[in-house]
């Protein structure tokens, strides 16, 4: 189905969806995007631990989800922040599209929120990292992404 | 959602709050799904696949729709087959919870349904369309017993926090005054000669006609007070009989509150094609159609069975895997041929031998989060003090809409409803939430909508689908872009493997992409396996 159709199909509702968020994406520090905080325990709390679980335990069923707990992954914030930006295998994106095809609205999170929470899981669950990343170390990794 | 920028006129919370109001309801689920992806289910019949090559063996991963659809038909033809299902039970998303089941999410937390006899909800899937032929061609093969499914309720209501106060308001009147004040602008138009270019004068009254009957205005072509509103929005006191017969008048909404409100935004939900009337539901819940498919093929699962490694050759699959209920113990499986029905959210970190072209559209579907919460309460007030009979109310609250019950109407026990469904960042932190905690927050939400309910509230169970081990999340997100570069990439057969589910489909989380990707599959294995000839 061509682009042009399927929006004209989903009507208002995708029609705002686009325009809700097809303008530039500007790093700002005073930006604290969704969820009202840039704590990145409290991001943590809201968002992550839904699969990594509250002590960053992970989990394991038919599949499993990674702990964070003596995960050697963790050495390097920016595999974290790639994770994060792009997805890695049912672990959705988090990064802030221009385009949302889906019925309910996109979870994103800011350059400094994803900063934040990566220090913070790097910092705890017995993690001892001490190097950090910063909102604009994470702004120079869109910019590496092809098609920016 | 506290970013406060403009951008269009409205600001982005404004636009954003919008999209979680309506689009974050379940029926919008359903939008995307069949507006964007599938216009209509391509069912071309059920199998008739003949006779299986002689001594021909399938190997079927995952006993939910997909892979009991492959297992009753290919068996039907003659073929040998086995399914190995993670779970103790068969239907996978196909589910329902009743009254003395239990369920332990990932993390570990145990819930132990609570609802009285007869009493359940749906976790996955609710509603069948009534174009979604395969999924109902079995029912019908299997004496399933249907019923309705009330989707639209005029008299259900449609809820904003900042509008009206925050006091519901109901789907009748919010849908007569957005037409009439519609009809009554669009008359003016006409009348002013707004359209003399486009519409010829004889067509103009027609239409005038046309605008006064569906917009119910009055003879000056005004979106009033009066009977002809009412006929459409209610009365703020119903005729009856005797003295007490005369009517109240209610007083339609302005327009531009009405706009401001935006719960204009729920109004077409139950228009989409896979939400129009009539939708069907199996009596007693979805779950008796994954029941019925487990009790067709009987020893042809075995439970308990986690896959833990896909491999094959010229020759045939070998599959590994381990019996939950003895930890640590290692068994095989093979056959000439495998349908893996497994969702690509576990397939995606599973051992498993196949090209790089499928391997990558496996790794490449990111998984939906929802959430449901089923609440049983004492009595059924909505029925009793708000006569909401079955249907959906729709809220920009996280929960995003109240289902009422179907089935069991005037009935004087306890009644469990659907108490919340959501999708996108909702469904995010109410899966970050303790089961207790999600079941808290239903219940206050709620309480906005429905006052009764912390008198009435009896007990809850709820279901996050990203802590379900056996899916590890609800739905595979195909974007078009993905779907350009890996869809046929994944349903092509792979040697001997081939993939079925709604992940292979353009029906995503709908159980017909389930089951017509299930006939797909089995139809091209069928011709595979004839190409190949019976083994000696």
């Amino acid at each position: 189905m061509k682009k042009s159709l399927l929006f004209r199909m989903l009507g208002l509702i995708a029609a705002i969806g686009v325009s809700a968020i097809t303008h530039a994406e500007t790093p700002d520090p005073a930006v604290t995007g969704m969820l009202g905080t840039s704590s990145g325990e409290a991001i943590y709390e809201q968002i992550c631990q839904g699969c990594h679980m509250a002590e960053g335990q992970g989990a394991v069923g038919a599949g499993h989800y990674p702990a964070f707990a003596d995960n050697p992954t963790l050495l390097s914030a920016n595999y974290m922040a790639a994770t994060i930006l792009n997805g890695r295998r049912n672990m959705p994106s988090f990064e802030h599209h221009a385009e949302n095809e889906f019925f309910f609205p996109p979870t994103w999170l800011t350059d400094t929120q994803i900063a934040n929470v990566i220090n913070y899981i790097r910092s705890h669950f017995g993690n001892h990292n001490t190097d950090t990343i910063s909102a604009a170390d994470i702004a120079a990794l869109h910019a590496q992404e092809p098609g920016k | 959602m506290h970013e406060g920028r403009s951008s269009v006129g409205m600001t982005r919370r404004d636009l954003l709050r919008m999209i979680g109001m309506t689009a974050g309801s379940a029926a919008m689920y359903q939008a995307m799904t069949s507006l964007g992806f599938a216009a209509e289910s391509n069912f071309s019949g059920m199998p008739s696949l003949g006779a299986a090559p002689k001594g021909t063996s399938v190997l079927i991963l995952g006993a939910g729709l997909a892979g009991m659809v492959a297992a009753f038909e290919l068996r039907k033809a003659g073929y040998s087959v086995q399914v190995l299902e993670y779970n103790d039970r068969a239907g996978g998303r196909n589910w329902t919870l009743r009254g003395g089941d239990r369920y332990t999410e990932l993390g570990g937390e145990t819930q132990h349904c609570e609802f009285d006899p007869g009493l359940y909800i749906n976790p996955g899937p609710w509603r069948l369309p009534y174009h979604h032929r395969g999924i109902l061609g079995y029912c019908k093969q299997f004496g399933i017993p249907l019923e309705p499914f009330i989707q639209t309720n005029y008299n259900a209501f449609q809820h904003s926090s900042k509008a009206f106060g925050g006091k519901p308001q109901r789907y009748r009147a919010v849908r007569a005054d957005y037409h009439g004040h519609i009809g009554e602008l669009l008359a003016k138009v006409t009348n002013d000669g707004g359209l003399d270019a486009e519409v010829s004068k004889e067509d103009q009254q027609k239409l005038l006609a046309s605008l006064q009957w569906w917009g119910a205005l009055d003879k000056n072509y005004k979106y009033t007070k009066g009977i002809e509103s009412c006929d459409r929005r209610g009365f703020n006191r119903d005729p009856g009989g005797g003295l007490s017969a005369r009517p109240e008048l209610s007083t339609p909404t302005s327009l531009a509150d009405l706009l401001d409100s935006e719960l204009w935004g729920a109004l077409p939900i139950g228009d989409i094609y896979e939400l129009q009337q009539s939708l069907l539901q199996p009596v007693g819940g979805m779950g008796r159609i994954g029941e019925a498919f487990a009790r067709e093929l009987g020893p042809l699962i075995r439970y308990r069975a986690k896959v833990v490694d896909i491999d094959q050759d010229d020759s045939g699959v070998r599959v590994s895997f381990e019996d939950s209920g003895t930890p640590g113990s290692r068994h095989q499986a093979s056959a000439d041929w495998c349908v893996c029905t497994i969702p690509l959210s576990i397939l995606g970190e599973m051992p498993i031998k196949v090209g790089q072209p499928m391997a990558a559209a496996i790794a490449a579907v990111p998984y939906a989060s929802s959430v449901k919460i089923g609440l049983q309460f004492k009595r059924r007030f909505w029925e009793q003090d708000d006569q909401i009979f079955g249907g959906i109310s729709y809220t920009d609250l996280p929960i995003g809409n109240i289902s009422y019950p179907s089935d069991g109407f005037q009935g004087s026990g306890k009644a469990v409803l659907l108490g919340g469904y959501m999708y996108g960042p909702d469904a995010m932190r109410f899966t970050a939430m303790t089961p207790a905690q999600r079941i808290r927050e239903a219940v206050i939400q709620g309480s906005q909508i429905h006052p009764q309910y912390p008198a009435e509230f009896d007990n809850g169970i709820s279901v996050a689908w990203h802590r379900s081990p056996f899916t590890l999340g609800c739905f595979g997100m195909w974007t078009e872009a993905m779907r350009e570069q890996h869809y046929d990439n994944l349903c092509a057969f792979d040697g001997r493997i081939v993939l079925a589910g709604e992940h292979a489909s353009y029906l995503p989380a709908w159980q017909e992409g389930a089951v017509t990707s299930a006939h797909d599959a089995i139809d091209r294995l069928h011709r595979r396996a004839i190409a190949h000839g019976a083994k000696t």
